[in-house]
């Protein structure tokens, strides 16, 4: 066989395989002149959900006897390798619950990312940009350690699971591949595989799949193949992120660290902490300002991104319509300014170069997450408004509840591409992760107005949970994935 | 549909009873509503072939004629095997329960012997398990076996373990004596058989010494009558009608008599019920009402 690349692992040998495995090591005798080969699963995308999955099979005896393979367009070997200077992050993070963190751990996962690069944060601090309304969140009761979530680079992640994965070994991984096509495969004397997907990689390979799982992304072809529709809308707004340098460490030091989102008309921005001085910033708006906030030199977009966090939605609007000069604005805007600058971030003093960049944000949800043979997970089977920094966790529940639903399936001997075994991971997952969008949805919406009726109405909302400590906790314990089940 | 037959216990139990001969309701047959009985008569398989002596044979040739239609169906997972289909994890964890029991370990790898294995449901899986050597399976009606075959040509890994063949247990050959499989399955045949003590004796000798018999049935009772036969086959018709026949229940005590000084030991029931949105779950004392699992295990010599 080609491919098998070395990566994680070498491949392993016939022998061994004989006794392993659903489906023989390979299965040759096919009408095609090439060798087909035969996986119980086939990932179809390297990401931070199709990574996962792997390495919870890899991981769990129960299922470490199957034959899984990964396909995957970019290098994998670079992004194993993924290794920076203290001073420097990538500009895709992404905030990790502690549930998400738990799960790593538990494949094993967490102790090969590079902690020093993940920062844990404690506080949080949400503000209305228009009425200044405010709500806290930091753990009620005493523990100062419990954290809300980690901000992690999603290189930092994706690297660390490789790197487990190769310590796992026994994924064949065609990674610079690309997929060709998808088709069912064909009935022969010995074999029918009628309805088992076979992906057609650009390499030449021929993968036939007990399962083929779509960790594909967005616009997932695994998704389009099973015939999958999704419903969804974009929200006409671009996520901006940027990796900034702050004046200092925080208002809280090392040891307590505070995210911040403002919700402005245009959509929320927020300033999540990173370790030492370092922050990573996404700042959700219209992708005319979007396409402005990239163009500007290094000052003007510092003093811009200051003046998100502190000046009235008003003026903010006319900094955005200047060409240039907004730091000279914003500067002399602020003498007239008056703020409790330890409720605000501190101020952004530096931006890493490279890292200004955008992203359409949507919402996406496929009609359902499995098909014959067929599954969905992560980004493929939702896309969802990037506010409550949900997108990466909801993948990793997917994950973590396919990888059960396989495990069971295969314990009891059941065929574990099939659809009937795979409804409970759909049951799991779809109302779950429906309830979610929804509440990021509803409060983009509520929040991107400055309609008069609204403004005062959700205000008074976030007034009153603030001062409800129990229901507080309840958002928190949500945020964090925690908490008790909605569904 | 199967006439009043004579009662399937008739081995087992001192006077045959046909106090509840079959009501025929002119009920059209509509949607599957959402109510579900409380205990459910599965589509099963029966067991068995046409033995030229009758007095010996197992094989009711009514009930082979009665699978055989339903053949097309085995293997859809919306069609009248889904409740079979969902119970199968069931008899493997019931299995387990079984072997975890035993004061010795169990052997690393274990072989099966499938009787009456239909469409193949429960041979497929045991088949898929790593712990298992070797399943053969067999029924004695060409047609569903051969739904059976079809259907594990769709599965590559299936053909290194498992076997199917034509065949009633009379026309297997007897293992030698301290031979045979760790693990022989009866699962939903017994109620189809006219004679289970004659059935469950000739069994005996193709279980190992230490394995286990593994059997699943109904017991005979007013609520299995009016689930199994009455709402399921004639009122909601979730069941095909002339599956069951009422009776050929057997009652949990009646089988633990049966086995009681015949060279086996530690007999083990587990009721299960059919619980609209939850599944198939065990359920303390449902033996006594429904649908359960005994199996006994075989002396050492």
């Amino acid at each position: 066989m080609s491919a098998g690349r070395a990566l994680l692992g070498k491949t392993p040998t016939a022998c061994r395989l004989c006794s392993r495995g659903q489906v023989p090591h390979a299965w040759r005798r096919s009408y095609s002149t090439r060798p087909q080969e035969i996986y119980d699963v086939v990932c179809v995308g390297g990401g931070p959900a199709g990574l996962s999955l792997l390495t919870a099979l890899r991981s769990n005896p129960i299922t470490s006897g199957l034959r899984v393979a990964l396909v995957e367009a970019q290098d994998l070997a670079k992004t194993a390798a993924f290794s920076l200077p203290p001073t420097q992050f990538s500009n895709r993070c992404s905030s990790l619950t502690p549930a998400s963190a738990q799960f790593l751990n538990s494949i094993g996962a967490w102790s090969h990312i590079q902690r020093s690069r993940v920062q844990e944060y404690q506080e949080m601090q949400v503000w209305d940009g228009v009425t200044g309304a405010r709500i806290e969140f930091d753990w009620q009761g005493g523990s100062a350690s419990k954290n809300i979530a980690y901000m992690i680079e999603n290189l930092n992640l994706t690297s660390g699971l490789l790197q487990r994965l190769k310590e796992l070994g026994g994924v064949d991984t065609f990674d610079n591949s690309k997929v060709e096509s998808i088709d069912y495969g064909k009935e022969t004397e010995d074999v029918d595989l009628s309805e088992w997907p076979v992906v057609q990689l650009s390499g030449g390979q021929s993968l036939a799949a007990r399962l083929l799982v779509g960790a594909d992304g967005v616009n997932s072809p695994v998704r389009t193949f099973a015939g999958i529709k999704t419903t969804g809308w974009d929200y006409e707004r671009h996520g901006v992120v940027a990796t900034l340098q702050l004046e200092g460490d925080g208002w809280g030091g090392e040891y307590t660290k505070i995210a911040y989102q403002r919700f402005l008309p245009t959509g929320p921005v927020a300033m999540l902490p990173l370790p030492g001085n370092y922050a990573s910033m996404v700042w959700s708006t219209t992708p005319e300002k979007a396409a402005i906030l990239k163009k500007l030199p290094a000052k003007d977009f510092l003093a811009m991104v200051n003046a998100a966090f502190r000046l009235s939605p008003t003026d903010l609007a006319y900094l955005h319509s200047l060409e240039q000069g907004q730091a000279d604005e914003f500067a002399w805007r602020m003498q007239h300014v008056s703020t409790n600058p330890e409720m605000l971030p501190q101020t952004v003093v530096g931006v890493q170069e490279g890292t200004v960049a955008s992203f359409p944000l949507r919402l996406r949800h496929a009609d359902t997450y499995t098909v014959d043979r067929i599954a969905l997970v992560g980004d493929a089977a939702h896309a969802v408004h990037p506010l409550a920094g949900q997108g990466l966790n909801q993948g990793q529940g997917d994950v973590q509840s396919l990888a059960n639903t396989i495990a069971y399936a295969v314990s009891h001997g059941q065929d574990l591409g099939t659809q009937m075994w795979l409804e409970s991971y759909n049951s799991d997952r779809y109302a779950a992760n429906h309830v979610l969008m929804g509440v990021c949805d509803k409060l983009h919406k509520i929040y991107g107005t400055d309609s008069g009726l609204i403004v005062p109405l959700r205000s008074l909302g976030l007034r009153a949970v603030n001062a409800l400590g129990p229901l507080k906790n309840f958002f928190m314990e949500q945020a964090s994935g925690n908490g008790a089940k909605l569904l | 549909m199967a006439p009043i037959s004579r009662s399937a216990a008739t081995q087992l139990r001192a006077i045959p009873k046909r106090i509840l001969p079959r009501t025929q309701l002119a009920i059209p047959r509509q949607a599957l509503p959402i109510l579900r009985p409380a205990h459910v008569v599965l589509p099963s398989r029966c067991h068995s072939t046409s033995n030229p002596n009758p007095s010996f044979s197992s094989v009711n040739p009514e009930e082979v004629s009665h699978f055989a239609e339903l053949a097309s169906e085995w293997w859809d997972p919306h069609g009248s095997s889904r409740l079979l289909h969902l119970m199968n994890p069931l008899r493997h964890d019931f299995i387990n329960a079984c072997l975890d029991s035993q004061p010795e370990p169990r052997n690393e790898t274990l072989s099966y012997l499938d009787i009456g294995c239909g469409g193949g449901i429960f041979a497929e899986s045991a088949a898929r398990l790593r712990s298992t050597r070797s399943v053969l399976a067999i029924d004695p009606t060409p047609s569903v076996l051969a739904v059976a075959k079809a259907h594990a040509r769709k599965d590559p890994g299936l053909s290194r373990k498992l076997e199917y063949r034509n065949s009633s247990i009379e026309q297997l050959e007897v293992p030698k004596e301290g031979e045979g499989y760790d693990i022989v399955s009866v699962f939903e045949v017994i109620e189809h058989i006219d004679q289970p003590g004659a059935f469950l004796e000739k069994v005996q000798p193709f279980v190992k010494p230490g394995g286990w018999l593994v059997m699943s049935t109904i017991a005979r009772t007013w609520m299995s009558w009016l689930t199994t036969n009455l709402i399921a086959e004639d009122i909601l018709k979730i069941v095909p009608k002339g599956t069951h026949d009422w009776n050929k229940y057997l009652d949990e005590d009646e089988l633990r008599r049966f086995f009681m000084d015949k060279g086996w030991n530690s007999p083990r029931v587990m009721g299960v019920m059919y619980i609209p949105g939850l599944g198939w779950k065990q359920v303390r004392g449902s033996e006594q009402v429904g649908n359960y699992f005994f199996a006994v295990r075989r002396d050492f010599p």
